[in-house]
């Protein structure tokens, strides 16, 4: 088991590693993003899903580390603090020092009172930003420019690319390390029981600071990255958004497994750089996919990746195949019926639509969707995604009958599904 | 005669205008099974609460050994070396038997600040979780999640993690609700064992129980000790009979 996922981990190391080799300018530019917000997402999860305190105001620490670096850049005259391979050490220090200061004070309470400080914390940082402009640039921001270094020039992005690979796959075992020290267990245990912790003789608001000031310090780093791809930091990135998808991504992940996060905020990103070119409403399709994930996977997607792989060694692959398809086959149809409504109706109520229809003294023009025209007023227009969307569902409940069966079928072994395999993706349930 | 381990000095507590606990004096003998008895409501969880830090007294002080503790932090208390047992279990619910004796464990070895070893090279932390194991019966359930264990399971894991920490006097409270007659039995003797030369604080409801493991006792009533001594004194005692069938009554 643990060989088998030592082996998948190599493996995409190393298509990592050979990627920019067959990707377009634009596309290692969406890996770097891809890259950093994992990093990010991970940081922010060690705190969410190991230590269980939600914070509102990851991006502060993001900001902090990008601000600093920026600085760290641009001293010595534009020579540089440190050489820039090392410049996200500076975003790690920075990073820790600030969690350590607002997480001294965001730990003396927890669950929604905690949640209230670390977002008064960001939109603290976020109002006060533009005003310093000595350390935030105002609201043009400050730019910088990356220094060759060690016979590399930092040039191309595909440098980048690399340095930001080395530095996150760094991060996160060194990530992956913690869990597995006596502080790293100390953070699960603040997540199932602070109480308890107490009567054990630990001190849970300085365990609590430091898991803070740990996470805090890995996004730092992330921010630093940041800093150093785009060569410049603008106050914006103290905003609530950026703290707010960070939170998207890791739930989306699964927050509580170790790679859960990376793999969300990776596909996110990577959803967010190919759609938002396609439609402007993308932003509706990754609330929609949040609720969703939510509502039917709270464990995220790496807790989809774990039943599946359960399911499939207790039954096998032969008798769930049909259900897999199913789901397959359900999931097309309500993402098809999906997008066609929501499209439709993006476009009818465009100002662009509105002026159509003045111009033209037609009332309702027809709508150019998916190389066709779609008569608003005609009932086969709004037919269609009706009659996919109650296909999905019919498929959907015929795929779940299926796959209850299935399992149902299955020699109802008593091994309890927390223990066996698999835990080594669990942190938490590995001892 | 041995020292006192646990002392209690006018110890009051109020919610309000309401008197919980009203002038409470009670000495341990240092390697005593002392046990706590009285009718619903008559304060014996608060009083654990209050020795073990988690509400603060209203008046009067509690002495650990000769250190005053009354005021300390839950956490300041169980250093000192008294540890407690909750009525309710509460452990780690969603890690397992071993990891949450290693969470205790770990504690007293002052490894809760470390993030620069790991938690598998600590030999010492695992020898001492797999000896609470065996001690516990709870060997063949150590990778099971604590909230996958059998009620009685849960709570022998309750007493294992209070055991963990190596304290001087340990708190019980009720320990054996909801046992079946085995279970209990069980369970004094497993108490029996791992309470060997420290002192005990127990509150339970069974009087078998209690006055097979204590020696000796100390009723409470409304906020009040009516009587202490041996299981025979406390037999014979009317003040006792009294309280208990006044209560039915009312």
């Amino acid at each position: 088991m643990n060989r088998r996922f030592l082996l998948v981990g190599l493996l995409v190391v190393i298509a990592l590693v050979a990627a920019p080799l067959v990707m377009s300018q634009s596309l290692i530019n969406a890996g770097i993003q891809m890259l950093i917000a994992s990093l990010f997402a991970c940081a922010f999860s060690l705190l969410c899903g190991q230590a269980g305190m939600l914070s509102f105001g990851h991006s502060a620490f993001f900001g902090a580390g990008a601000f600093a670096t920026v600085h760290a850049m641009d001293a010595m005259g534009g020579a540089g603090l440190l050489p820039t391979p090392f410049m996200p050490l500076v975003g790690a220090v920075t990073g820790l020092l600030v969690g350590l200061v607002a997480g001294w004070f965001a730990t003396k309470r927890t669950g929604v009172y905690f949640a209230m400080i670390t977002l008064a914390i960001g939109e603290l940082l976020y109002a006060l930003a533009p005003h310093l402009s000595g350390w935030f640039g105002g609201e043009a921001g400050l730019s910088t420019m990356r220094m060759p270094a060690f016979g590399l020039s930092f040039a191309d992005n595909v440098q980048v690319y690399y340095l930001t690979l080395a530095w996150v796959l760094l991060c996160l075992g060194l990530l992956y390390l913690f869990m597995r020290t006596p502080l790293g267990r100390v953070a699960l245990g603040l997540r199932e029981n602070t109480h308890r912790m107490r009567f054990f003789g630990y001190n849970v608001h300085v365990a609590s600071t430091l898991v803070f000031a740990i996470s805090t310090m890995f996004s730092g780093v992330a921010g630093a990255l940041q800093a150093i791809n785009i060569e410049s930091a603008n106050y914006v990135i103290f905003n609530l958004d950026l703290s707010a998808q960070v939170l998207l991504n890791s739930y989306i992940g699964g927050v509580t497994y170790f790679l859960g996060p990376a793999v969300g905020a990776a596909l996110m990103s990577f959803f967010g750089y190919v759609v938002s070119d396609l439609t402007t409403s993308w932003l509706l399709y990754q609330g929609l996919l949040f609720v969703l994930v939510m509502l039917f996977m709270p464990r995220g997607i790496a807790g989809l990746v774990h039943a599946v792989a359960q399911a499939l060694r207790r039954c096998g692959f032969a008798r769930l195949w049909r259900a897999f398809a199913l789901y397959l086959g359900a999931t097309a149809l309500l993402v098809a019926g999906t997008t066609f409504l929501v499209e439709l109706l993006q476009r009818l109520f465009s100002q662009d639509y509105r002026a159509l229809s003045q111009i033209g003294g037609n009332a309702w023009p027809d709508i150019p969707l998916f190389g066709a025209s779609w008569a608003p007023l005609s009932v086969l227009t709004w037919l269609l995604p009706v009659l996919l969307l109650t296909a999905g569902i019919w498929l959907l409940a015929r795929a779940a009958r299926h796959w209850r069966r299935a399992l149902a079928l299955a020699a109802p072994d008593d091994d309890s599904p927390a223990t066996t395999g698999g835990g080594r993706l669990v942190s938490g349930a590995s001892s | 005669m041995n020292p006192v381990a646990l002392s209690l000095r006018d110890v009051h507590k109020s919610f309000g205008d309401v008197d919980i606990i009203n002038g409470v004096d009670l000495d341990l003998i240092a390697g005593e099974r002392h046990a706590l008895i009285g009718p619903n409501g008559a304060g014996k969880s608060t009083l654990f609460h209050l020795i073990s830090g988690q509400l603060s007294l209203t008046r009067g002080t509690i002495y650990l050994g000769d250190q005053r503790i009354s005021g300390l932090t839950p956490e300041r208390v169980n250093r000192l070396g008294l540890a407690r047992s909750f009525q309710i279990t509460n452990v780690f619910p969603k890690l397992s038997v071993f990891e949450n004796l290693r969470l205790a464990v770990m504690r007293q070895h002052n490894l809760q600040y470390v993030f620069w070893r790991g938690i598998e090279g600590q030999h010492a932390v695992r020898e001492e979780t797999e000896a609470l194991l065996e001690q516990l019966h709870l060997m063949a359930r150590a990778g099971t999640l604590a909230t996958e264990l059998s009620y009685s399971e849960q709570r022998a894991l309750e007493i294992g993690v209070v055991l963990a920490s190596h304290p001087q006097v340990i708190l019980l409270d009720e320990p054996m609700a909801g046992m079946s007659r085995e279970e209990s039995a069980y369970a004094v003797d497993l108490i029996r064992k791992v309470t060997h030369g420290k002192t005990l604080l127990i509150v339970e409801h069974d009087m078998d129980v209690v006055f097979e493991l204590s020696d000796r006792i100390s009723v409470l009533v409304y906020g009040r000790i009516v009587a202490t001594g041996t299981p025979a004194e406390i037999r014979a005692n009317a003040e006792v009979k009294e309280a208990y069938l006044g209560e039915e009554v009312a």
